[in-house]
């Protein structure tokens, strides 16, 4: 398995704030991995860098089989390389029905003159509802997204991520809000996901992550405090500490 | 076309503008009854323009989530645009007339030189500006109408939105934009005439003939074509994937962008555009009003843009119209002197200084009643079903 994602001894200040510190991680795929971490861990932070909305002080990002370096590149370039975010709270455009939401993300040339000239194809018709089969929103898919059930959105969140044909989807989250049932439909979904794709969950919720099986990253103070399975990470005193307090 | 079969609202649109501009034809003073007299046959040309300037407005604001707070100012570059080659055109007309009296024929040269004094001695000048280069040719100027307009939206749009100046800030920026150019063209020695602006400018070249009741109803026609062809280009436009794009970064644009488009590019390319639309515009309107000067790209008149749309209903095309045609026709009425003023004993309502009382009475109760504007109401009749 090679490296799809590595970073190395990444740091970022604010204002003196030290928000991640000679932080390194790496991820292959197909891989799930679930980052966890108190408040202040610099999880969301980690994603802003890798994502390329915030600039690193110092280290490397590098991509690929190739390394390219990720620092260099905008926002869009980065989601165009193959890296899909999913933020905390759901962001889907709520004005605009499910159907328009995964087209807007299904991958195609991104220019404007493009999306003017854009005409949707059977192929892409039948991507869509695939997409929304996956994600159990076949029957809402001319319902205005706005109207969805908080489940729902950070499914069709989910959803518009998997249409941008992504190799690593970075998310933050995503059972935070939910209804039992609506938490396992999840795992179910994000597990299926990572059999072909590398996968990056951030959560609070231990019992999510139990049931995500996977490698766990603990974050604290900016940098990596342990590795491994969950029950090796528990059995960390000092991961203890952070979370049980000192 | 399919925007046509697909779009209702295009249809009832482009068909009350047809029997608008039907209805004002047969009332002319040149096709018609003459129950509408020359003068408010202009009126309601330049409300057409108007209409299309509030229409770029709900475009880059409504549907971008840009509130430019300057589109004015690309209005008046349409203006001024038009407005040299009339000038030019018109005086040189003039001043041939006056030379061929002499015993031998005056060069071109001294043509030249006599129109440039009888322009530019206004502000003390009798050579031509560099700005008046094209001034002598329709086809280049119409050329300028379009690419000055368009090339300045280009490098403020790309300058603002490439260091992601967003909000309040771009509107800030913009009006900043406007105030400049105004006092850049206040100047004497712009070469614009200063604060004497462009006038005579309803006398078009070469139609000396032709009375001004038939020239106010082809600009009336021009602006209502003008603006039917920009309201199907506009729906269309927003009906494609492009429109779903703009309306995401009006709603979220980190969103967008994490989905890999540049969301600068769309957002100039939306700036671009609509500042080309409000030149065209501008063009039109200003033969129809006959005059032009700086104050008309004052900061406020960007301002009023923004209040018709935000008036009409913002995210609705219709909409963006509805509020210019209501609020610029009532701005006529009331400040126009054609409304009575009201006696109240001691005190006395005269409706030039009440006008934007009333307009800012307006706004607040359309924005607590009618959040989604004038148009929204059409939207609660025409479909109640979907509330």
């Amino acid at each position: 398995m090679s490296s799809l994602l590595e970073v190395q001894g990444v740091s970022v200040t604010f204002d003196g704030f030290r928000a991640i510190n000679n932080l390194s991680f790496q991820i292959g795929m197909p891989e799930m991995r679930a980052v966890i971490g108190p408040n202040g861990a610099g999880k969301t932070t980690f994603m802003d860098i890798v994502t390329g909305k915030t600039r690193p002080d110092t280290g490397s990002v590098r991509w690929g089989d190739l390394g390219h370096s990720l620092l260099s590149m905008s926002e869009a370039q980065i989601a165009q390389a193959g890296i899909g975010r999913k933020f905390q709270r759901p962001t889907v455009f709520e004005d605009q029905s499910v159907q328009d939401n995964l087209r807007v993300a299904l991958k195609k040339p991104r220019g404007p003159i493009a999306a003017i000239l854009d005409r949707t194809t059977d192929t892409d018709r039948a991507r869509i509802s695939e997409i929304a089969g996956e994600i159990g929103l076949a029957d809402h898919l001319s319902t205005r997204a706005g109207i969805l059930s908080h489940g729902q959105k950070q499914w069709l969140e989910i959803g518009m991520l998997l249409a941008q044909d992504p190799k690593l989807l970075l998310v933050d989250e995503p059972a935070a809000g939910m209804t039992t049932e609506e938490r396992e439909h999840t795992t179910a979904l994000l597990k299926r996901l990572a059999e072909t794709h590398a996968v990056v969950v951030v959560e609070h919720d231990m019992e999510f992550v139990r049931r995500l099986d996977c490698r766990v990253t603990v974050l604290h103070e900016g940098a990596v405090l342990a590795e491994g399975s969950l029950e090796h990470v528990m059995a960390d005193g000092r991961v203890v500490d952070v979370y049980l307090g000192r | 076309m399919s925007i046509f079969t697909q779009n209702r609202s295009v249809r009832i649109f482009i068909g009350i503008l047809v029997l608008f501009t039907l209805g004002v034809t047969v009332m002319s003073e040149a096709y018609g009854t003459g129950a509408i007299s020359v003068s408010f046959t202009k009126v309601l040309g330049m409300t057409l323009c108007l209409c299309l300037a509030a229409l770029a407005m709900d475009l880059v604001w409504g549907y971008c989530g840009i509130l430019s707070l300057g589109h004015f100012a690309f209005f008046g570059l349409g203006g001024y645009g038009i407005g040299m080659w009339l000038m030019t055109a018109r005086t040189e007309a003039v001043v041939r007339a006056n030379l061929a009296g002499g015993v031998i024929p005056p060069t071109e040269a001294e043509v030249s030189q006599a129109t440039a004094l009888q322009i530019f001695s206004v502000v003390g000048a009798e050579d031509w500006p560099w700005m008046w280069a094209a001034s002598d040719s329709l086809f280049l100027s119409l050329v300028l109408i379009v690419a000055v307009p368009g090339l300045l939206a280009l490098v403020f749009g790309w300058l603002a939105f490439r260091s992601r100046v967003t909000g309040v800030y771009l509107s800030i920026l913009t009006q900043a934009m406007t105030l400049a150019l105004s006092l850049y063209l206040f100047q004497n020695d712009t070469g614009l005439r200063g604060n004497n602006g462009l006038s005579g400018l309803q006398n078009i070249p070469g139609a000396e003939a032709i009375g001004q009741d038939r020239i106010s109803i082809w600009f009336f026609w021009a602006s209502a074509v003008a603006l039917g062809l920009a309201y199907v280009a506009a729906a269309w436009l927003i009906s494609s994937k492009f429109g779903n794009i703009i309306r995401g970064i009006r709603d979220d644009e980190q969103r967008v962008r994490f989905l890999g488009y540049r969301v600068e590019s769309y957002k100039l390319f939306v700036f671009t555009l609509t500042g080309i639309l409000c030149g065209i515009a501008g063009a039109l309107y200003y033969p129809q009003a006959g005059i032009i000067n700086p104050d008309e790209i004052a900061p406020i008149a960007s301002i009023y843009l923004a209040v018709w749309v935000a008036i009409g209903g913002r995210g609705r095309l219709y909409g963006a119209v509805i509020g210019a045609a209501v609020v610029s026709l009532l701005s006529t009425y009331f400040t126009g002197g054609r409304a009575p003023d009201i006696a109240l004993g001691a005190f006395r309502i005269e409706w030039v200084d009440w006008w934007p009382v009333l307009l800012g009475l307006g706004f607040v109760l359309v924005t607590l009643f009618a959040p989604k504007g004038l148009g929204g109401l059409v939207d609660y009749v025409v479909r109640k079903d979907r509330a």
